[in-house]
């Protein structure tokens, strides 16, 4: 029995307009992403959504315990989607419940199209993501954040996947919802982009609007996307350009040492 | 009819170049199996090529979408509309010929065979042995491929004696230097260790790195491996799993210190002017290590 029930306020909008966070409608909310961060694992990454933290790890191509999941003709790719016990305001029971299992799926329905497991017959790459703190979105965050993983793993992919969520809070489309807009807002559709031939890899949709709203809510989405993806990218890179730059700054030091000398 | 002629004309000239390519590929192979420095034999042109960019690519980029003008290499697919030519690795972007590939700069070891490995024996059973080779599969190593097999003229006229094929050979633990005879998409890499150089290894230190970044480590017609093991009077045993053999016979500081420079190349492969910057790093560090 719940002794505090969870209450919402009443207005999602700020008398100036803004969103209770402080954003304009179609802002993001800060993002920053890491690669390579977890050393045993084949490929790593690390996301900063908002308030959402969380980790991604993978492994692979290994071979598959339960031996019974491998496929003879393709590879298996298998995702973990954990949320902490302290990740949200109550405890969170720690055993996997029906809505990580289903996040976990949709997260791996999404990036399967753009790996080629064909290659790989027999064996499984698995993908373990953890929520250290959750707050609205986390299935877009951790669908970025395992893409980017993949990709750093040195796993050959056809693309990267960005995700992002739009919604409609008080009458009015705004993207990427945090945990109260998503609990007390109208609609929520969170969307994945695999920029292979841009296409739509993930969709799914909780509330009412109309066509219209939601043709809008497409186009605000791929231009969230777009945005999110060059972060990516950039993180992505980011890895390597600053070891190059490390190195550059060194032989300047050096030769700048000799020049004195 | 003209535009049909041309068609053909431009057919043949594709024709043309795609054997000239072949022809070049199969003379850089050979080349490849021919250079053998020291103990090694691999094709070290991968990283060091004039035409590499240093231009690093994300997969799912565009390389280019000239697709007339060029063709995609490895490490790269053509988008479903054949307009572009996209990455599917994070890797350097190199133009070979026509080419374009990305050579990655992170990934897994897929055996070839020929290639030499170090593998460790995992398990063995009385029909053979297995060994991790850092494959996504494991190796498999028979008893007749641990032995010597005679011709028939040298049983007549030396008097040998044949090896029993059992496995008593190698016990669990082991690490054996060995070259893969088959290995393809579906079956398990099948091992030898008959032949120059292999055999089962004793003592020394056995590392790991990135397999991508072995052909660094070794340097262009193995520079890069002959400084190291003057500047360190090692012995060192690369192979194209990504595992490296190395053994100083009892002088453990300059093990140590050829270890840290083997992990600096691995981060930082990618740059320019390694070798001299590793020679540099190898030198200061002597001085401040006190090793002679």
């Amino acid at each position: 029995m719940l002794l505090i029930k969870d209450e919402y306020p009443k207005l999602l909008f700020r008398e100036d307009g803004k969103r209770l966070d402080g954003r304009d409608k179609l802002e993001l909310r800060p993002i920053k992403m890491e690669v390579g961060v977890i050393k045993n694992a084949d490929g790593s990454a690390y996301i900063e959504w908002g308030n959402n933290k969380i980790f991604a790890a993978v492994y692979g191509p290994r071979e598959v315990h339960p031996h019974h999941l491998a496929k003879p003709d393709r590879g298996a790719l298998r995702v973990f989607y954990r949320m902490a016990t302290f990740s949200v305001f109550d405890r969170k029971r720690p055993a996997p419940g029906r809505r990580e299992k289903e996040i976990s799926m949709i997260i791996g329905d999404c990036l399967e199209p753009v790996l080629f497991l064909e290659l790989y017959p027999g064996t499984s790459f698995e993908i373990f993501i953890e929520v250290v703190d959750a707050d609205g979105g986390t299935r877009c965050a951790s669908t970025t954040v395992a893409a980017l993983a993949l990709a750093d793993a040195g796993i050959p992919m056809r693309s990267l996947v960005t995700a992002v969520a739009v919604g409609k809070i008080d009458d009015e489309i705004v993207v990427d919802l945090s945990g109260i807009e998503d609990k007390a807002g109208q609609a929520d559709m969170p969307l994945a982009v695999s920029w292979f031939n841009n296409q739509i890899s993930l969709l799914q949709f909780d509330g009412n609007v109309s066509i219209e709203e939601f043709e809008k809510f497409l186009e605000h989405a791929k231009d969230a996307a777009q945005k999110i993806y060059e972060i990516q990218l950039a993180a992505l890179k980011n890895k390597y350009i600053s070891i190059q730059n490390n190195v550059e700054k060194d032989v300047e030091k050096e030769n700048k040492e000799v020049e004195i000398k | 009819m003209e535009e049909d002629e041309r068609i053909k004309e431009n057919d043949d000239k594709e024709k043309e170049e795609d054997v000239q390519n072949e022809k070049e590929l199969g003379e850089e192979d050979s080349e490849g199996e021919a250079e053998v420095i020291d103990e090694i034999t691999q094709d070290v042109d991968e990283f060091e090529d004039e035409e590499t960019t240093r231009e690093l690519v994300a997969p799912g980029e565009v390389l280019t979408t000239e697709v007339e003008k060029y063709l995609p290499g490895r490490g790269t697919i053509l988008s479903k509309d054949r307009k572009q030519i996209i990455s599917v690795y994070i890797g350097l972007k190199n133009i070979k010929k026509n080419y374009i590939n990305v050579i990655p700069l992170k990934g897994l070891y897929t055996p070839q065979p020929g290639d030499k490995v170090i593998a460790v024996v995992v398990d063995k059973n009385p029909v053979k042995y297995r060994c991790d080779i850092n494959a996504k599969d494991e190796a498999e190593l028979k008893p007749k491929n641990t032995i010597r097999r005679m011709k028939d003229h040298e049983s007549k006229y030396r008097h040998y004696e044949q090896e029993e094929q059992n496995v008593d050979k190698f016990d669990i633990g082991d690490v054996l230097i060995a070259k893969v005879l088959s290995a393809d998409r579906l079956n398990k890499p099948e091992l030898t260790t008959v032949g120059k150089y292999l055999g089962q290894k004793v003592g020394g230190v056995v590392i790991a790195i990135d397999p991508p970044k072995i052909p660094r480590v070794i340097g262009r017609n193995g520079s890069m491996i002959k400084m190291l093991k003057n500047a360190t009077n090692c012995s060192i045993f690369v192979t194209q799993n990504g595992r490296i053999w190395l053994n100083g016979s009892g002088r453990i500081s300059a093990e140590r210190l050829l270890i840290d420079a083997i992990s600096k190349i691995e981060r930082e492969a990618h740059t320019s002017g390694l070798t001299d910057r590793i020679q540099a790093y190898l030198e200061s560090e002597k001085i401040k290590r006190g090793i002679k």
